[in-house]
């Protein structure tokens, strides 16, 4: 109606003769193909002008003059000039300047403009990914964006780590929700995942991920696949690398001299015989260097991206594969990855969304942290033994029992696990009109897994636990199964195969409109409905025939009678169903506002609390789009707010209602016999865990060149699904036996972050990027159950004290413990000392008394205090990339500081090889205040006190890479688009105080974080890497 | 299109309105059962009954600790931080604080708690053989209450029901006296419905649950009781001595005719460390083994619970009892073929020279998969010469002191030593340390003789007799349980 009121008075002024007016029509939109609303059209060099609407449309009437010129501008756009002449009707495609601001980003079952979000999130593109070179997302993940925390749990192949957003909020379960094309990929699974197939990831870090509701609380992280591009010619590029990966770190372990010495002043402070006659010993075995050797690590990646008129298509293939620093191709990991994406439009109404990704992986792993470990016996192993002795057997390392050799060790492991993964989504979108979009899609995610382990008949010396043999001829073990029969159990095979689907039901209707072109409404409304089921079949066969490798299948088992095998299976399935709305609401870009609530039912909760509804509130306002803003040089300043509740229900299932799956098995006629026992007691009123997160931010852009982000938030988290220790006297501990779960405690996590990047704008011969992100998470426990003073975690040494707590005012897993104060370094300073610690003599470490009664109590907490946590003060990711004619060079710092770690893996056994700061142990009075003197005989030197708590404060540069794109003059000969050569370093150097060999010590407990049994350390990576596009 | 719009809009609806949202969540646990609805059928019960008889496996501890905390015996092991609590509990250091002591307090709760599971139904259903079933659960829920009243005193009484959380928190500890009147009514409950013979091998049978019934008197100084009970069992007939005691206690003569209840166990599933509970072996053997042994008749193993040179030198070098109880390993060695091949370790936790010979890793007497942890060798609760000190002990109490000098020397005599005169009731004490070191009872039979503080080192009357409630479990029920005295 205004247009034609329009033409109407075009028309007349037209007829009445003037200077001739003409009227210009068109869209702009942006290179996503979204239309792009107030983008400011006007005629060079004038002021006033015209904005385009929602839709992107504008019309202009001017003066037509031969050299008329439009301007068509747009925050974080390149501003564009065109030139008139005879075109009456202008499209405008704006390309983004500074990328982030216009650019779509996903937030669940929707997607909005960063520009106009309300929630806190971060972005990383699926560049800043791939680059980092590593296997897995987690791993390229570490420092890159602010809020989020990723800790490793081990450095071998295939590794996982931890993703933590914005702190631990519970000791049970806190991985992020995390979403591969809206299909639920947990971080279990991540090995799956190429890296290279990445697009971008978008974290979802404060309450607005409550559109997720039951599974939000822990953050939700988005990850979009590459997609192609409409009307755009096939795009093929080639990228790979190939790289040689060497340990980090070596420990300083005693050389057999040093260890014989002081063995023998160990044995004889305990008043024993010095096991040494000579102590001339020389170097003796470095075992550490038979261990640690150099392996490869390789990543090919073929990917091919194009679309036509109503087709967009991305495949990707994916080749990885990487032996251990450790054990080789014992210590191994590979994965095959294939991947379609395809988005096509059926009709002009109907789109299609197509997904598909697959993914073969085979993992060998070595046993890891801890006692049994390789890593643990090759630190402890004696370095007076040789690795193999004269008579050619692998030595025994006789005096330690749970001490075995690592290189015997090593080559009798056979464990391999295999995954068949295929993920995807079918997903229909309907135009029912303008403004309302109809989304259907049907999830998939099915993985097969299979394993297998074989175990030969192994001997690694007198009463060692590994031993798998009778003795050193390898005979089998008999085995009487009943009275006087007796059956031969030799090498045994292990199988199992399980698999895993969930299925995924969405759908949601999508309404977008503008009313009176100020105030924009969008709403959401749907359903999910998922299931997961799982299964599997586990399996194990003796007597493998002549003890080998070759018939290491359960198929050739010879046991006799089957007598000794057994197998096992297991099935599960649970479900959830979900409602969900979302209303937005803004008014000139300038004031927004968005409301949610979920309703989600979980069949992990029984009839009183199944079903939780999830509301969530916020809004922004973008103070640089008002008429009164007019600071220059800030181009775009926008506030934040948000407050939500969201769950927690990842649980074992049924943990509400009492199963008969504990053990009860008893001894009848010499016969094992099978009875029942309740596993665990029930809590028929047990529900999910509630966060309630506040979260207040800001962003800003400022000379088009400075971006800044800035967020505070608050997240408590209520009712905590506890499995804490219970009274002994509800019975739960049995065999097979658990404590019931139980919603009791609160935990607390306020922390501050920020972002900041430079970019040179773009056009500019040198182009220069650089980003910061910064970190703080004030960790708290508020509460823990009734009855309950702490919930006891890691245990320090073997059969020792728990070392690490969650406990109401600390942060959750901090390490307690006895703090030291030196050394006593005489009798007469003991029996004079103003405190009495029992059994002290000089040279043992002095405690302090905490509660200041005069006694050092060993046998209640009086005098245990903090010693420290392993979550750190702050976290702080630095990048740069600079770009200059053909050259490249980048770089990703990542610093964790604060936190500490727990020295956890030395055997507190007389014959165990120690470090080497021993050295300098207390040999006499003044001869040291900080290291015991070493005694076989009873001391408390070996409870767990500071003495074991390091700083693991540590700076690591995480990547480096420097490249070189050949000139386009030299490609145009081969008719090759482009060509990137690099080389690249991982982990080049860790800046760090602590012993180990390696500070980044995560693991999935939250109470276990920080106890280092001696972690599979993250190797330093050389790498040369080509890329081409074609 | 929109024809595909209709088939999603359709199935969802149909999905949601057809299932019922609470159909669609309620997902059943496949092929387990449910706690709620069992016991609808025979087996059912004897399937419980079975799950009630696993936590005896748990015996072992308190053979360690009734030896260790007397003194026939350190505790040893690898090194002093290895099982700290055993060796406080050598010490008498012993405090709220303590593993072996928890692991002994839950041990027993969780049993007599699955005892109390079959007992809360057993009026689901009739048929013919449950009352046998509910005398033997009765039996297993004295049983586990006698070891916790022999080692904490008074504890909360929980009779055939489960407990939740917040009911745990109103219960008190119940005096010792009401804990032994349940289960001296148990335990004649169940002697009045089980046979002394024709039971399958390690049911209880109705030997088993007097001669308990007689002990439990008998802590209680209950003499006439005590005496008369015994007096049925023995006057029954069904068990007598057997010859041979130097091999009593290999798995081979296990079950014999001196067996009145032993603790079954199969050296065929063993399992971690980590839980000491989920072995279906005995982890005695194990442990008291000698460390990193290569010889012949022993296995190795872990050095724990070594036998004191007092022990050994208790004993007249005439009697049988001192090597068959205690394994000279020098000079056991010395008498092997070639001595200079067989080699052992000592840890660094304690070395007496002796090993406790009755439970130890003998080679054949293997246990899977880590023959350090588990062995098949029963633990023998109550054998019959028990029963016949214990009787001696009742009627020499009540003043019948011919009769115990008869059930004294019959004692005595299986083993080929000459009989003695009794001066007081002193020498069947003293005859119960020969008769039954090694096996568990030293320590508590110091303490309900008033012996205790004479014998043991570090010994305060009026503290030690009781071990502590372990702080943890008085704080997890509300704090309001009084710590026992002295601790």
């Amino acid at each position: 109606m205004n247009k034609l009121l329009l033409l109407f008075a075009v028309s007349f002024f037209g007829l009445t003769g003037f200077s001739q007016e003409i009227i210009i029509n068109g869209n702009v939109s942006s290179e996503e193909n979204e239309m792009l609303p107030f983008v400011s059209v006007s005629v060079k060099g004038e002021n006033a002008g015209v904005k385009t609407d929602f839709d992107g449309n504008y019309s202009i009437t001017v003066k037509d003059t031969a050299d008329l010129m439009l301007t068509y501008y747009f925050f974080g756009f390149i501003k564009q000039e065109i030139l008139v002449g005879a075109q009456r009707t202008i499209n405008v495609v704006l390309i983004s300047e500074t990328q982030d601001m216009d650019e779509v980003v996903v937030v669940g079952y929707g997607k909005v403009r960063t520009k106009e979000l309300t929630g806190a999130t971060s972005k990383v593109s699926g560049e800043d990914i791939e680059k980092m070179n590593v296997a897995r997302m987690d791993q390229a993940l570490q420092g890159q964006v602010s809020g989020v925390n990723i800790s490793t749990n081990s450095g071998s192949p295939g590794g996982s780590s931890n993703i933590r957003i914005r702190g631990l909020s519970t000791f049970g379960d806190n991985d992020p929700l995390i979403l591969v094309d809206g299909v639920v990929y947990d971080s279990e699974g991540l090995n799956a995942l190429n890296p290279s197939d990445i697009k971008s990831i978008n974290v979802l870090k404060d309450a607005t991920a409550g559109i997720y509701g039951v599974r939000a609380a822990n953050g939700v992280i988005i990850v979009e696949t590459k997609n192609g591009k409409l009307n755009s010619k096939p795009k093929i590029q080639y990228n790979g690398y190939y790289g040689i990966q060497q340990t980090s770190r070596r420990l300083d372990l005693l050389n057999a001299e040093e260890y014989a010495v002081i063995k023998n002043e160990m044995f004889a402070f305990g008043g024993q015989d010095m096991p040494f006659n000579n102590t001339n010993l020389g170097v003796g075995t470095n075992w550490q260097d038979t261990i640690f050797k150099s392996a490869p690590v390789q990543s090919h990646n073929f990917s091919m991206n194009g679309g036509t008129a109503n087709t967009q298509y991305s495949l990707g293939l994916g080749y990885f594969t990487q032996d251990g620093i450790v054990g080789g191709d014992k210590s191994h990991f590979s994965r095959y990855n294939a991947r379609l994406n395809l988005s096509t439009d059926i009709s002009p109404k109907l789109k299609l969304n197509s997904v598909f990704l697959y993914s073969n992986e085979l993992r060998n792993t070595l046993p890891e942290s801890g006692i049994g470990s390789v890593l643990y016996n090759t630190i402890n192993a004696f370095p007076n033994a040789p690795i193999i002795t004269p008579d050619g057997n692998y030595s025994y390392l006789d005096e330690v029992s749970d001490i075995i050799n690592p290189v015997a060790q090593i080559e009798n492991q056979y464990n391999w696990g295999w995954a068949d993964k295929f993920v995807g989504k079918e997903e229909f979108i309907y135009s029912i009109t303008k403004n309302l979009t109809f989304t259907n899609r049907f999830n998939y995610n099915y993985a097969q897994t299979k394993s297998k382990v074989f175990s030969p008949l192994v001997w690694y010396g007198d009463g060692k636990f590994a031993n798998t043999a009778l003795n050193e001829d390898l005979e089998s073990p008999l085995v009487e199964i009943a009275d006087s029969i007796f059956l031969e159990r030799g090498a045994a095979v292990y199988e199992n195969r399980s698999s895993f689907i969930d299925l995924t039901f969405e759908s949601y209707m999508n309404y977008d409109r503008v009313f009176d072109s100020v105030h924009r409404v969008k709403a959401t409304a749907g359903v999910s409905i998922f299931q997961r089921k799982g299964e599997s079949l586990g399996g194990t066969a003796f007597n493998i025939p002549n003890n080998s490798l070759e018939f290491a299948d359960i198929s050739a088992n010879q046991a006799e009678g089957g007598f000794l095998n057994s197998v096992s299976s297991y099935e599960f399935k649970e479900r959830l169903l979900s409602a969900f709305l979302r209303a937005e609401y803004g008014y000139k870009s300038r004031y927004l506002f968005s409301g949610i609530i979920r309703l989600d039912g979980s069949s992990k909760f029984g009839g009183n609390n199944r079903y939780g509804l999830f509301p969530t509130g916020s809004g922004a306002w973008l103070m640089s789009e008002e008429d009164f803003f007019n600071i220059d040089f800030i181009n775009f300043w926008k506030f934040r707010a948000s407050y939500g509740v969201s769950g927690n229900d990842q649980i074992a299932n049924f943990a509400y209602r009492a199963l008969l799956n504990g053990e009860g098995v008893y001894v009848f006629n010499d016969i094992i016999t099978q009875g029942v026992a309740i596993g665990r007691p029930a809590n028929p009123d047990l529900k999910w865990e509630t966060t309630r997160q506040f979260n207040i931010g800001m962003d800003m852009t400022a000379w088009k060149r400075v971006d800044f982000t800035t967020n505070f938030f608050i997240k408590n988290t209520f009712d905590l699904l506890f499995q804490p220790d219970v009274t002994a006297i509800l019975g739960s501990y049995g065999p097979g036996g658990y404590p019931p779960i139980i919603n009791a405690g609160d935990v607390s996590n306020k922390g501050f972050e920020f972002e900041l990047g430079f970019r040179t704008l773009p056009g500019k011969e040198l182009f220069a990027s650089v980003n910061l992100n910064f970190t703080t998470i004030n960790n708290k426990v508020t509460g823990v159950p009734e009855g309950v003073d702490f919930v006891p975690g890691a245990a320090f040494s073997v059969g020792g004290n728990v070392a690490t707590r969650f406990e109401q005012g600390y942060e959750i897993g901090y390490f307690i413990g006895y703090e030291m104060d030196g050394i006593f370094q005489t009798q007469e300073e003991i029996d004079g000392a103003a405190v009495v610690q029992e059994g002290a003599q000089p040279g043992d470490i002095r405690f302090v008394d905490q509660n200041g009664d005069g006694v050092i109590n060993f046998n209640d907490d009086s005098d245990r205090s903090y010693l420290g946590s392993a979550i750190p003060d702050f976290t702080m990711g630095f990048s740069f990339n600079l770009k200059y004619k053909g050259f490249d060079l980048s770089g990703n710092l990542y610093a964790a500081i604060g936190q500490e770690v727990i020295r956890n893996y030395e055997r507190q056994q007389p014959y165990a090889n120690q470090l080497g700061y021993v050295i300098n142990r207390w040999t006499g009075e003044g001869t040291s205040n900080e290291h015991p003197r070493l005694t076989t005989g009873s001391t408390r030197n070996n409870v767990f006190s500071s003495y074991f708590v390091e700083d693991g404060s540590f700076v690591r540069l995480r990547n480096t890479q420097f490249g070189y794109n050949i000139p386009k003059s030299v490609l145009k000969k081969i008719k090759v688009e482009a060509i990137r050569v690099y080389v690249s370093a991982n982990n080049l150097f860790t800046l760090t105080r602590y012993q180990g060999f390696d500070p980044d010590v995560g693991s999935a407990g939250a109470l276990s974080a920080g106890v280092d049994y001696g972690v599979y350390p993250q190797a330093k990576t050389f790498i040369g890497g080509l890329q081409i596009t074609f | 299109m929109k024809k595909t719009i209709l088939f999603f809009g359709i199935t969802s609806m149909l999905l949601l309105v057809n299932s019922g949202c609470d159909k669609f969540l309620t997902v059943d646990p496949p092929y387990t059962q449910d706690a709620e609805n069992f016991f609808e059928t025979p087996e059912d019960f004897e399937r419980a009954l079975t799950g009630a008889y696993d936590l005896l496996q748990g015996s072992f501890m308190s053979l360690w600790i009734g030896e260790i905390a007397s003194d026939n015996s350190i505790a040893g092991g690898e090194s002093v931080n290895d099982s700290q609590g055993l060796h406080q509990i050598d010490e008498m250091t012993h405090g709220g604080v303590n593993n072996d002591l928890r692991s002994l307090f839950r041990w027993n709760y969780a049993g007599l708690t699955r005892a109390n599971y079959l007992l809360e139904n057993q009026d689901n259903i009739d048929f013919v053989g449950k009352d046998v079933i509910v005398g033997e659960a009765k039996f297993l829920r004295a049983y586990y209450y006698f070891e916790l009243v022999k080692f904490f005193g008074d504890v909360p009484l929980i009779v055939d029901k489960r407990i939740g959380i917040e009911e745990a928190l109103t219960l008190e500890r119940t005096p010792t006296s009401e804990v032994y009147a349940q289960i001296e009514a148990d335990l004649i409950a169940a002697s009045s419905v089980l046979s002394y013979t024709g039971v399958v091998k390690g049911h209880a049978t109705k030997g088993a649950a007097l001669s308990m019934l007689g002990k439990a008197y008998l802590y209680q100084n209950k003499f006439s009781q005590a005496a008369s009970t015994f007096d049925q069992v023995i006057s029954e007939g069904v068990y007598s001595l057997v010859s041979n005691y130097e091999e009593m206690f290999t798995a081979a003569n296990e079950n014999n005719l001196e067996t009145v209840f032993d603790i079954q166990y199969s050296g065929l599933e063993g399992g971690g460390y980590g839980c000491l509970i989920c072995l279906e072996g005995n982890a005695a053997p194990g442990f008291h083994g000698i460390r990193q042994y290569n010889g012949p008749v022993y296995g190795d193993g872990n050095s724990y619970n070594l036998p004191t040179q007092a022990l050994y030198d208790a004993f007249s070098s005439v009697d049988p009892r001192r090597d068959a109880t205690i394994l000279d390993i020098e000079s056991f060695i010395a008498t092997q073929q070639n001595p200079g091949d067989i080699s052992y370790a000592i840890g660094a936790g304690g070395h007496s020279g002796f090993y406790n010979n009755k439970y130890i890793k003998r080679i054949g007497e293997i246990g899977l998969p880590d023959n350090d942890l588990t062995s098949p060798v029963n633990y023998r609760v109550i054998r019959y010469s028990d029963v016949l000190l214990m009787a001696a002990e009742a009627h020499y109490q009540n003043g019948n002191t011919g009769l115990a000098q008869q059930l004294v020397n019959q004692v005595r005599t299986r083993v080929g030593i000459q009989g003695i005169s009794l001066s007081s009731v002193n020498d069947i004490y003293t005859e119960r340390r020969y008769e039954l070191s090694g096996e568990g009872h030293r320590f508590f039979d110091l303490v309900r003789t008033g012996q205790a503080s004479s014998f043991i080192p570090g010994f305060q009357t009026g503290k030690h007799e009781l071990f502590p409630i372990p702080q943890a479990e008085i704080d997890l029920t509300g704090g309001n349980w009084a710590q026992n005295p002295g601790y």
